[in-house]
């Protein structure tokens, strides 16, 4: 049995925070010593402009009004694809037909990337917020699916047996055994997705949006504003990091069984 | 009970069972004509060499796969698939691994209905029998094995099915919690009284436990022998009687291929 210890915790953090460091150390190094920093503003502009932004509007916001509009867009496209693909993969892995009809079409669209999807997008949802959750559906919704499905496929036949033998219904089968059986391998992809959604803002507030943190990207790039560009990448990295540590978080508390460590 | 004109006291009936496996083309014949009658509250143990179909033969009364020939009955109803009036208790135990124990005992009656007080106390009875007390919370990941077997016994006592399926429940265990394991069951069974039908291949096992052993020929297996042990409980593995009984039942077994 493997035991984690505070102090290995701690470690691990050091090593982290040291990890990040040398990181921001390499990038003003270079940016001041190499010819790379006449293109490219190095760590310290970038971090002013990006404290800056927290006061300063950007456009119509300032940083705060661009996290919302960003975070609310992902967090409706994912969570809707999320529930989708959890019920779709399930569905996949444990009936033959559903698998024989539902896969081959998703292994076709699985390698189209989201922002190709954009000009059908528009046409079917104009350039409100719907084509914005649309992006972000796609560019989440095939690694639910598809861990969901790989998860269901897993389920111990005996468990079934099993839990039929105890006189369970088909339906509580499925939510008393085939879900949480499915549970790891569904974090697994909710946590692939989960960063995958957050890439796709870029593609997603490439239609005809006014705020968020793809659109700083795009504006910075319009208007050869490098710093600007760095301060969405940061922003877009940082929230990826905040999000994928929640969902960890969430697993921990959902898949205690699954650990041997509790 | 009186069925079909004749007196029946048996709450298990096999009539003239076979199995037949199919696969890639090729028959497999695992279970060659079986009838046999266990009765209400006998402990009955299929004893048979390895591989020969015991496994088969408790899927066949559980339900989990239909027979290729022959009726199985089970308190007077026809076997056509699983169903609570028979518990199982599997060698892999079995568990369900994202539950607690008292997730997992409670686990029949919750989906037969039956409301949350009555559930958890009737649970809480069988953890406390199988000698689980304190353990409700945990899950079968922190268990031993031994522990988890006993899980398992509880589960299927839980939810009052009529008969007992167990699988060689203790297979999987080393040979000292065996022992305790087999003396433990015993004792829940003479408090619970429960027919049961039990699957080894471990002679002092059969013996220590069963009022009735069948015992069973290899693959295409059928009944050869039948033994009543009429030895008083709780057995002693060194008694004389015990001893003989076991020369005698493995003097006729056959050796596994």
């Amino acid at each position: 049995m493997k035991k984690h210890f505070v102090g290995e915790k701690a470690e691990k953090t050091v090593y982290a925070i040291l990890a990040i460091a040398t990181f921001f150390l390499a990038w003003a190094f270079i940016t001041t010593f190499t010819a790379a920093g006449e293109t490219t503003p190095g760590p310290v502009e970038v971090l002013k402009l990006l404290v800056d932004s927290f006061f300063e509007p950007i456009g119509r916001f300032t940083l705060y009004g661009h996290l919302y509009y960003s975070i609310r867009r992902v967090l409706v496209g994912y969570v809707v694809a999320a529930v989708l693909g959890i019920i779709v993969g399930i569905a996949m892995g444990t009936s033959r037909y559903a698998e024989a009809i539902i896969k081959p079409i998703f292994e076709l669209i699985r390698p189209i990337p989201p922002i190709a999807w954009i000009p059908l997008v528009i046409l079917w949802f104009g350039v409100g917020e719907l084509p914005k959750y649309a992006i972000i559906f796609i560019g989440s919704f095939t690694n639910v699916t598809l861990n969901a499905y790989t998860g269901a496929q897993r389920v111990d036949p005996t468990l079934i047996g099993c839990a039929k033998m105890l006189g369970t219904s088909d339906r509580d089968i499925f939510l008393r055994v085939v879900l949480p059986s499915s549970l790891p391998q569904i974090f697994a992809g909710m946590q692939v997705a989960l960063s995958t959604a957050w890439m796709a803002v870029l593609a997603a507030e490439m239609i005809g949006a006014q705020e968020g943190c793809g659109w700083i990207i795009l504006r910075g790039s319009d208007t050869t504003n490098i710093p600007l560009v760095l301060v969405g990448m940061v922003v877009i990295g940082v929230v990826g990091l905040l999000l994928a540590t929640i969902m960890r978080m969430a697993e921990r508390r959902l898949c205690s069984w699954n650990r041997m460590d509790v | 009970m009186e069925q079909n004109g004749r007196i029946d006291h048996s709450i298990i009936s096999l009539e003239h069972v076979s199995k037949r496996f199919e696969s890639a083309g090729r028959v497999k014949e695992v279970v060659n004509d079986v009838s046999l009658e266990v009765k209400e509250n006998e402990f009955v143990v299929l004893f048979g060499p390895g591989q020969c179909g015991k496994t088969t033969m408790i899927n066949l009364i559980a339900g989990l796969e239909p027979a290729s020939g022959g009726t199985v009955t089970v308190d007077g109803k026809k076997v056509e698939g699983p169903g609570a009036d028979r518990g199982v208790v599997y060698q892999t135990t079995a568990l369900f691994p994202f539950c607690t124990v008292m997730g997992n005992v409670e686990f029949g009656p919750k989906s037969r209905g039956i409301d949350k007080k009555t559930r958890r106390e009737r649970a809480q009875y069988f953890i406390n029998l199988v000698g689980l007390e304190g353990f409700e919370k945990s899950y079968p990941n922190q268990l031993s094995g031994g522990m988890r077997q006993r899980v398992g016994i509880a589960r299927a006592y839980c939810n009052d099915p009529k008969v007992m399926l167990m699988d060689e429940p203790f297979g999987h265990l080393d040979a000292q919690t065996r022992y305790m394991m087999e003396e433990e069951l015993e004792k829940i069974w003479q408090k619970e009284k429960r027919t049961v039908v039990f699957v080894t291949n471990n002679i002092e096992e059969a013996i220590y436990l069963a009022d009735r052993i069948i015992l069973l020929t290899n693959c295409p297996t059928s009944i050869k022998e039948e033994y009543i042990v009429d030895l008083p409980r709780p057995r002693s593995y060194v008694d004389p009687e015990f001893l003989k009984l076991r020369k005698t039942i493995l003097d006729n077994t056959e050796e596994t291929l």
